[in-house]
């Protein structure tokens, strides 16, 4: 076992891991935060999107411990004192899904693309969920939600 | 299995020699951790090699150096491959709609892979060169050498590759790279990158037509027959439909995705566009 320290949204989390697990599994199985789903676990479905320093990553192509000394950001830290963050708000309010498996990443994806641009063109919210599959086939809601989010992160 | 995160390149091929086969190191590791039921079993030792300080992009000598470690988003980002005569990275680098792989995924990485990825079709169009770095120092091979079939690469197992050299075109020269995909997240069907430099008068003076993707051998393959084509003639609409039909000397892959004959299909139409978008690159053209 190798004892790391992961930096998981703002909070050290020391942890000990083999060295190939994934990030993925470390997150969910040894840190407790489950709020990242894992799907195929090969990077081809984006259930597992999380933030290393502001950037998304897939964390199942993540060994945990190549995240040392990184920022990392999950769906569990992006509200703020307990006041959702716009994507999750406007994901509630506007049902951006159905069974909700593939939120958590749509969410991250579309979080990083408002924070380098908060006026998107929807085929640019399209782009930016492009590694993303949304089994239930709610894709139409999805970019719409993440529309809307963007309005009221350009109008706060 | 041992993890290991060397901060000198000595280190790194110290591990490399101590291990050999059961060694493997990586940077963006989303081939090594998607492939991990095969892999897991063969390897003994990851090497983490980006703290070697391999992730740079610079022009020197007329030679465009990208470090091995250097990531797609990184390609995609700089100033000196998103404009200019080397746009066409960027241009290959776009054609990947998954900004979570590009944000992890090397080009170091993708030319080891060889297949089923972009970046090999356009560097072989671009005449590169792979710099491979080991305990008994450093040597190049050209793209055309590197690659020997479908996963397998020249690299002995003390080796690795540290840099991709990129020789700068001559003028008037222009890139196009075409891709043809299920979905986003999709390996590419077929692949087509050409480069076109054109003479004072006009004419074709050098072009490569790269066929990757869809071949039968598994890797990136020339046209010489396309090539022949092109070179030494003023480039019209009848050539370019002359130039496709002559690709069929590269043989397409029958599998279950996609039947050879549509593989072939496709690979006439991305070389028509390709060439187009290369030739309207190079300053001519329509």
């Amino acid at each position: 076992m190798i004892p790391i320290c992961l930096k998981v949204n703002g909070e050290d989390c020391p942890v000990q891991v083999k060295a190939h697990w994934s990030l993925a599994f470390v997150l969910r199985e040894k840190i407790g935060l489950t709020g990242t789903k894992t799907g195929c676990e090969m990077g081809t479905c984006g259930s597992c999107t999380i933030l290393l320093d502001g950037k998304p990553i897939f964390c199942c192509l993540k060994m945990a411990v190549d995240a040392e000394g990184h920022e990392l950001t999950t769906i569990e830290g992006i509200e703020n004192d307990g006041v959702l963050h716009p994507l999750q708000q406007t994901f509630i309010d506007g049902h951006g899904m159905q069974c909700g498996y593939c939120t958590p990443g749509m969410i991250i994806a579309a979080k990083a693309l408002l924070e380098g641009n908060s006026n998107p063109s929807e085929h640019e919210v399209r782009l930016a969920i492009g590694g993303h599959l949304c089994r239930c086939g709610t894709y139409v809601r999805i970019v719409k939600s993440i529309m809307d989010a963007a309005e009221i992160v350009r109008n706060t | 299995m041992e993890y290991y995160s060397p901060t000198e390149l000595s280190e790194a091929y110290a591990l490399l020699s101590k291990y050999g086969d059961a060694a493997i190191p990586i940077a963006g590791s989303t081939f090594f951790m998607g492939h991990r039921e095969e892999l897991f079993n063969e390897v003994d030792a990851v090497i983490n090699i980006k703290k070697l300080g391999l992730s740079y992009i610079k022009l020197e000598d007329n030679i465009l150096k990208i470090g091995a470690t250097t990531t797609l988003s990184e390609i995609f980002e700089s100033g000196l491959t998103s404009q200019g005569v080397y746009k066409i990275l960027s241009e290959t680098v776009n054609e990947l709609n998954i900004y979570e792989v590009r944000n992890m995924a090397t080009i170091g990485g993708e030319v080891c892979i060889a297949g089923e990825v972009d970046m090999p079709t356009t560097l072989l169009a671009y005449d590169t060169n792979i710099v491979i770095g080991s305990n008994d120092g450093t040597r190049v091979v050209s793209m055309a050498d590197f690659h020997i079939g479908y996963l397998n690469n020249a690299l002995e197992v003390n080796e690795m590759v540290t840099e991709v050299q990129i020789p700068r075109p001559p003028a008037n020269t222009g890139g196009g790279f075409r891709k043809f995909k299920r979905t986003a997240a999709d390996l590419p069907i077929v692949s087509v990158a050409v480069r076109v430099s054109l003479g004072s008068d006009g004419a074709c003076e050098d072009v490569r037509v790269v066929v990757g993707a869809a071949t039968l051998s598994g890797i990136p393959q020339r046209s010489a027959a396309a090539e022949a084509v092109l070179l030494n003639q003023k480039i019209d609409e009848a050539l370019i439909k002359q130039v496709a039909e002559a690709s069929s000397d590269v043989e397409c892959i029958d599998d279950f995705r996609v039947p050879a004959v549509v593989r072939s299909l496709w690979v006439k139409c991305s070389i028509e566009d390709a060439l187009k978008k290369a030739l309207a690159e190079a300053g001519k053209g329509e």
